[in-house]
């Protein structure tokens, strides 16, 4: 971690955009943290606003991201749909909202507004991060460990998933997976960072995507990658699953020692010379501060502001997460 | 534990939900029958012929459906009952779907549809005024109207609790108003407040310094020997416990969602002073009858 400028140890003022559910979550978990002041919270419902302002004694509400202009910002959390992300974080620079800039994922809509906005990052300087917060999870943490330490050899091939019943039986042309980005984007995006994480630089081989709520929507997603040394990986991603009453995301790995199954639950590990471990989320210190959603959403929120107050990187950063956009690009639009 | 009273030993509701803790993969696992209204109401009166004296659960159509069925069987008698609010796993679902507006339209409609008047009424003026407190009470006087039309005259509603995720995010922000607005609107109904949480040592800190009287609430909060969901430490959660002055909390991931034995559970319940009693879910008939035996046995 390259160290830039370390700020003074005053609260970071911090803004939230959008408003929906990881919004909301955000911003009450940087309310408890010491080091932060929640300044400003931006969304453009009016009516979202009215009842925020009835809630958040003390905050500036906006309803234009650039009406957070003088408010001296130091950090702006980005949570409105993908869509907007590459025109919002634009904005945020351009109109020197705030150096540091946190945004859910994915990064961008496309690979080329991901690149734009990684360019964009570097000139400012300043810490960005994008909200992959499956590697906050711990029992991906302990398999990241694994495979570093070389436990089962090295990696022959894998197996991802991210499953979830979210659109099960939606209705007919609802429009929810388009307004959602696709599966990719809102689902999968998780278990294609986590095998970047994991591997390493990933190229597509094949593609299989199915339309199953509406014409041209994206709902199920079958896709083969490469690796480098000859590694070989499947994904399979849908919402439309049953019994997925929670998204679940997972990997099953083979190594030229044993192999590896980690889902956000347990990591299983069986090696050739019979030895065998599991870990539950219960053995891997699982506790945080405070807990909202998951401990995953708190160990994220500290991370980045702990990254800003000290002037450090924070991971995954833009260009990091960048990839991801790369891959889904290649999965949706063909290798090449 | 200390013997002052006679412990409420509740059946909870997540395996009826498809829920566990230790892994997704486990509760797939079950299979379909649990989830089915008569399999589970079954296992609460199986559970209340062993040793059991109360059901908590997230009211949800599911729940309601077991509720009916234990009235229809003349089991809401013995039953006390302790509901959270809101079924929470629902209404973020809803929001992951529609979004916050969505699901404020969709909840308006279900509530005009239940043709209930006091709701309607409180309801329109808190949009009317934008009032945060007005829209709780609003929702609330239709959950509990649900229960209780549902569970019939005879049923001992004791508390209604908070879901975590609200009572964790009021706690995070601060919103000292809204813990005493729902306090206040709960005890007018002679019914008492609670508030489920993760974060039981910050509540109890919150709460200290907001003046609440905790001999008027009642506190649904993990409590097992591992730690499991016992932030920020075990360490501290005990504490906060041990300083507590009278018995209104109730563990809950008592068995660390399967990670530990019952028997060595029960042990480490027996070491900690101020438990009005404990919640615990069970997926079959023959866990209902050990499990609340030796609950009953070992704890009262």
């Amino acid at each position: 971690m390259s160290c830039v400028k370390i700020l003074s140890r005053e609260s970071l003022r911090v803004a939230v955009i959008g408003l929906g559910k990881m919004g909301i979550l955000h911003a009450s978990i940087l309310n408890t943290l010491p080091d932060v002041q929640l300044t400003a919270l931006c969304d453009k419902s009016a009516m979202i606003r009215k009842f925020c302002k009835r809630v958040f004694e003390g905050v500036h509400l906006v309803g234009d991201v650039e009406e957070l202009s003088d408010l001296r910002l130091n950090a702006v959390y980005v949570t409105t749909p993908i869509s907007s992300h590459f025109f919002v974080i634009k904005t945020i620079y351009s109109k020197g909202i705030a150096r540091n800039v946190f945004v859910e994922k994915t990064l961008a809509s496309s690979y080329d507004k991901a690149k734009e906005l990684c360019r964009l990052a570097q000139s400012f300087g300043g810490v960005n991060m994008v909200g992959y917060q499956r590697r906050l999870n711990v029992s991906f943490r302990k398999a990241k460990d694994l495979l570093t330490q070389g436990t089962i050899g090295e990696v022959v091939s894998f197996n991802a998933y991210a499953y979830s019943s979210d659109l099960l039986g939606s209705r007919k042309n609802s429009k929810t997976s388009v307004f959602r980005g696709g599966v990719l984007r809102d689902l999968g995006a998780h278990v294609v960072d986590l095998a970047l994480w994991f591997f390493g630089g990933l190229t597509v081989d094949s593609t299989r995507l199915e339309s199953v709520t509406e014409r041209d929507s994206e709902d199920s997603v079958y896709f083969k990658v490469k690796g480098s040394n000859g590694l070989r990986g499947e994904f399979n991603i849908s919402w439309c699953m049953e019994n997925y009453r929670l998204p679940e995301f997972g990997l099953l790995i083979k190594g030229s020692k044993g192999f590896m199954r980690v889902d956000e639950d347990k990591v299983e590990l069986k090696l050739d010379n019979g030895k065998s471990s599991m870990w539950y989320r219960h053995d891997l210190n699982d506790n945080v501060d405070f807990l909202l959603g998951a401990p995953e959403f708190s160990r994220e929120d500290k991370c980045f502001v702990k990254s800003v107050l000290e002037g450090c990187n924070a991971e995954p950063s833009f260009c990091t997460a960048s990839k991801v956009d790369y891959i889904i690009d290649q999965v949706e639009h063909g290798p090449g | 534990m200390s013997n002052e009273r006679k412990k409420v030993l509740l059946v909870g509701d997540n395996p009826f939900h498809g829920i566990s803790h230790l892994s997704q993969e486990r509760a797939r696992v079950r299979g379909d029958a649990i989830t089915h209204a008569e399999y589970a109401a079954k296992l609460v009166m199986t559970s209340l012929e062993n040793g059991a004296n109360g059901f908590m659960f997230s009211v949800s159509d599911m729940t309601l459906s077991i509720l009916r069925m234990i009235r229809e069987t003349g089991g809401s008698e013995r039953l006390r009952l302790y509901a959270i609010v809101p079924y929470a796993y629902e209404y973020v679902r809803l929001v992951t779907q529609i979004g916050v507006l969505g699901l404020a339209k969709n909840f308006a409609k279900q509530i005009a549809v239940s043709g209930n008047v006091r709701a309607i009424a409180m309801g329109l003026k808190g949009v009317i005024r934008t009032d945060p407190v007005a829209l709780m009470k609003t929702y609330l006087t239709y959950e509990i109207s649900r229960i209780k039309s549902s569970a019939g005259k005879q049923a001992n509603l004791r508390s209604v609790l908070l879901h975590e995720i609200i009572t964790d995010m009021a706690l995070a922000l601060n919103l000292d108003g809204l813990f005493m607005a729902y306090i206040d609107f709960m005890l007018e109904l002679g019914i008492r407040p609670g508030f489920e949480t993760r974060n039981f040592a910050y509540l109890v800190n919150k709460f200290r310094e907001w003046d609440i009287d905790f001999r008027e609430i009642i506190i649904a909060t993990p409590f097992n020997k591992v730690g499991f969901q016992m932030n920020p430490s075990r360490t501290e959660c005990e504490k906060a416990l041990a300083k507590l002055p009278g018995l209104n909390t109730i563990a809950i991931s008592i068995l660390a969602a399967g990670y530990i034995k019952p028997s060595e559970a029960i042990n480490y319940l027996r070491s900690l002073p101020n438990l009005k009693g404990v919640a615990v879910g069970v997926s079959k008939e023959s866990h209902a009858r050990e499990t609340f035996k030796s609950l009953k046995e070992r704890l009262e």
